[in-house]
């Protein structure tokens, strides 16, 4: 029961954020210099009837309030507007790109988990020189970011290599796998150097527990040990960094997407807030903002199943 | 009149671009520092040596090919098509009633055009032409495309270029006839190019307002046919098996034209095969892929100019001394060598000498008879003391952020200084340069800016209408100077192509001594072309005729 009344909070709680950020990002636009209109024509000056006809069939020529409402109105009635670049509905844009992005964001998630946590484990486990390996290269790869990753594996992997294809989307399941594995990574990697460097400070922490020690001295088995005693334990720390991480891929996922000219929402949205296309940087935006919040909310709940004393509140662990 | 294209390629890869940008300053700023006043090496004839509008033809069948553009396709409705990704899809697929030849001359294209008096133009069909889906085109067609076009309550972006069409008819089921206000012989290069490209009317009537976005189709003629478009993954068209024209036989199965816009992913595409041809502005990665084995790069003439657009005469710019001793500093080699990686020419004029697309005799004997403008800082300094403006502040508009640009800018500030000019910067994200262009708030406080420029039709007086010409689409500051004026007024009711050639001639060469605008460098058209691939047109009028008709494998 309680937990129910956790999510509902937390649905509250998105609602108020998204129109919040609605506001917000719609001001900034607004406020932004340059119009859409620009972007329209190529940056040609329009002639001025073309300007007028276009103003009124975009409501350029509105107040603030007026275009806000405009566009608050018709979204909860379920319709996102009509891009001004593309004259194409917000919903399609948006539908078509969503698997790029989320099948980018899984993919690295995936290389997260398995590799980072695995990682984390392991070196936590065998204090020596694989360790010491682990350490050394996760400092160095937690200080990579996205785009020079992507710049780096691309140079080795795609055009050195040619391992990997550097560019594009791909077509069926695994020509879409090998396409996205450079991507994936250069997502991934500075992500699961944290997450590998938690994981392996908390199973170090939890080994060297009074309890884990009294369990090793009364004849337990090692295996038993490690899955009950330590990582049972050292579960909740990682957990929790593995959501944080994976939540902020949906963010940086952008950079990557057009460093790999990927058709996926970040990049559209890069674009989009580019040449003002207000409508579509709002739908973009709603869905980051919901798809943040709900990875948020699954961590939390993951993590009061593996630890029940964990209370579920709002304030911040 | 003539509206401008006025887009670079805003290709900008953060690291990259930014190590590549500071490379070329130090280089334009190192040329400049060492230079003695001496003159630069003479520049190339017109126009430029070498510069082939095409690559010897294809000989074998491909099955697909994938094209970058510098940022996806937002239109494929001609009237809402107003850029390098846009024309070079409309091109391929569209086609107009006069065609734009390589070497920039007007041909006969879906019609023949006749003129019975300086205000009549009459367009007869020609035969046998029929639309993807079969259907014969007719003047009825004709008559919608242009009135379309000319319609300013669409919002399409050319109506103001149709503003001397009085009215256009169907007089006969295969003849249009065009009735003028007064006479213009430009209308006949706008009509090979966008606003003249023709639609089949059921086919738009039915569309309504999807027609040329991503939710509806077109119907065009041309040898390639929109298979489907993907916001985000391209345009894909495939070989028209039923063309009508059955001299031409294109060789390419499919073509995908993608958007591309970081320099790192384009790059690597086509080191990798990924990508098998880009046309590239301003490529600052060209030398590397020049030199890769990968790709082969090819230079051929170019429409467009760099420039120095004057946004404002009120400032130190007012005075002509100080215009022409910036233009005698500036390194242009310098630009060519840092900027273009060699892919441009030393100016003459202002207009790049790839624009000579009729008279070609008269213009190129008026163009070769004035001097290639060469850098003599020692000159420009005594024309800046003698103007007393010694220690007076330039303020460029500029963006870190575009190659080109940046690197303009970079050779400015190096030239003003070294004449004894201060200098100042207002930089904006490369996104928003364009405002530049059309705002004036954006213009305010800026004496001039960096700027590539074209016309849509192989003409220099395109390039020149619009700033020179009272209510010209850039004309900033009402420049309005009666001698180059009436030159362009009369060419533009000039039917006779040589006398028409020499007025603009003479616009030209006032331009020149006015400084009214300050030629930087003419850039080459830069076709780079995968590996055994060859046949794509290498001249600027891929942008408005189809580039692709002897595309197909190397023997």
């Amino acid at each position: 029961m309680r937990r129910w009344r956790f999510v509902a909070r937390r649905l509250v709680v998105l609602v108020a954020s998204l129109l919040v950020a609605s506001l917000v990002i719609f001001a900034a636009l607004y406020l932004a210099p340059g119009t859409p209109l620009a972007a329209l024509s190529g940056g040609q000056p329009l002639p001025p009837a073309s300007v007028q006809v276009l103003e009124q069939r975009y409501h350029l020529n509105q107040s603030f309030p007026a275009q806000y409402w405009y566009w608050l109105e018709n979204a909860l009635h379920g319709n996102l507007g009509v891009s001004i670049t593309l004259r194409e509905n917000v919903s399609t844009l948006i539908a078509s790109r969503i698997w790029t992005t989320a099948g980018l964001v899984l993919y690295a998630s995936l290389i997260i988990v398995v590799l980072g946590i695995g990682l984390g484990v392991v070196s936590g486990l065998r204090p020596g020189p694989f360790d010491g390996g682990v350490l050394v290269v996760t400092a160095v790869c937690a200080a990579i970011p996205a785009f020079v990753a992507a710049i780096a594996l691309i140079i080795v992997f795609a055009v050195k290599l040619g391992w990997f294809p550097a560019l594009g989307n791909g077509t069926g399941f695994l020509d879409n796998v090998r396409h996205f594995t450079l991507p994936a990574v250069s997502l991934a990697t500075a992500s699961l150097a944290i997450v590998a460097r938690v994981t392996r400070a908390s199973v170090r922490q939890e080994a060297d527990r009074e309890h884990v020690q009294t369990a090793v001295s009364r004849g337990i088995p090692a295996r038993q040990v490690i899955r009950r005693h330590i990582l049972r334990n050292a579960a909740v720390p990682i957990t929790t960094i593995t959501g944080i991480t994976t939540a902020s891929l949906i963010a940086v996922a952008a950079v990557v997407e057009v460093a790999f000219s990927l058709n996926g929402l970040g990049a559209y949205l890069v674009q989009a807030a580019e040449t003002k296309d207000i409508a579509v940087v709002q739908g973009i935006s709603l869905l980051l903002v919901t798809a943040f919040v709900v990875v948020n909310l699954l961590t939390d709940l993951i993590c009061a199943v593996l630890d029940p004393r964990l209370a579920l509140t709002d304030s911040p662990r | 009149m003539v509206a401008l294209g006025v887009e670079m390629d805003h290709r900008h890869t953060r690291a990259a671009v930014a190590a590549i940008v500071t490379a070329g300053t130090m280089a334009v700023a190192a040329c400049s520092g060492s230079s003695n006043g001496s003159a630069s090496p003479p520049g190339p004839a017109s126009p430029g040596p070498g510069l082939a509008a095409v690559t010897p033809a294809g000989t074998r069948p491909v099955s697909s090919v994938v094209w970058a553009t510098s940022r996806d396709v937002i239109s494929l409705d001609p009237i809402f098509s107003a850029g390098y990704p846009e024309y070079t899809t409309d091109s391929l697929m569209c086609e107009s009633l006069l065609r734009q030849a390589p070497d920039g001359s007007l041909q006969p294209g879906l019609a023949t055009v006749s003129n019975p008096s300086p205000t009549t133009l009459v367009f007869t069909l020609r035969p046998g032409v029929t639309f993807w889906d079969g259907h014969p085109v007719t003047s009825a067609d004709v008559v919608y495309s242009l009135d379309r076009a000319a319609d300013p309550k669409l919002g399409g972006y050319y109506s103001g270029r149709l503003d001397r069409i009085a009215s256009v008819t169907a007089t006969s089921p295969t003849q249009v006839t065009v009735k003028l206000t007064q006479p213009d012989y430009w209308l006949e290069g706008e009509l090979a190019s966008m606003p003249g490209l023709i639609i089949e009317k059921s086919f738009a009537e039915k569309e309504g307002k999807n027609y040329g976005t991503p939710a509806g189709s077109i119907m065009c003629t041309g040898a390639y046919m929109l298979k489907s478009w993907t916001p985000g993954v391209g345009v894909v068209m495939v070989r028209n098996p039923h063309y009508w024209n059955p001299s031409v036989h294109p060789l390419v199965g499919q073509i995908t034209i993608k958007g591309v816009p970081e320099i790192t992913s384009l790059t690597a595409g086509l080191l990798t095969g990924a990508i098998q041809g880009v046309y590239g502005v301003g490529l600052p990665t060209l030398d590397q892929l020049e030199h890769s084995g990968a790709v082969r790069v090819y230079l051929g003439p170019g429409w467009s100019s760099d420039m120095l657009e004057i946004a404002s005469f009120k400032g130190v710019l007012g005075n002509l001394n100080v215009r022409r001793a910036l233009s005698m500093a500036l390194n242009r080699q310098g630009i060519i060598d840092s900027v273009y990686q060699g892919a441009a020419q030393l100016p003459r004029w202002l207009s790049n000498p790839g624009t000579f697309g009729y008279g070609m005799s008269v213009f190129t004997q008026a163009y070769d008879g004035s001097p290639v403008l060469t850098q003599n800082i020692a000159e420009a300094r005594k024309l800046v003391q003698q103007a007393g403006d010694t220690g007076k502040t330039i303020t460029f508009g500029t963006t870190s952020q575009q190659a080109v640009y940046a690197g303009d800018t970079a050779a400015y500030q190096a030239a003003a200084e070294a004449i004894g000019l201060k200098v100042a910067l207002k930089s904006v994200p490369a996104q928003d340069y364009i405002d530049f262009f059309i705002s004036p708030q954006a213009r305010a406080g800026i004496d001039a800016f960096p700027a590539v420029d074209y016309g849509d039709y192989a003409d220099p007086a395109a390039l020149l209408a619009a700033f020179e010409l009272p209510g010209g689409s850039v004309n900033y500051d009402n420049s309005d100077d009666p001698q180059i004026v009436a030159a362009l007024e009369q060419a533009r009711g000039t039917a006779n192509p040589n006398q028409r050639a020499a007025l603009v001639a003479k616009a030209e060469k006032l331009t020149v001594q006015q400084m009214l605008w300050i030629p930087d460098v003419e850039p080459d058209t830069v076709l780079v072309l995968g590996k055994g691939l060859t046949g794509a047109l290498s001249s600027t009028a891929y942008l408005f005729s189809p580039w692709a008709d002897q595309l197909g494998g190397t023997g």
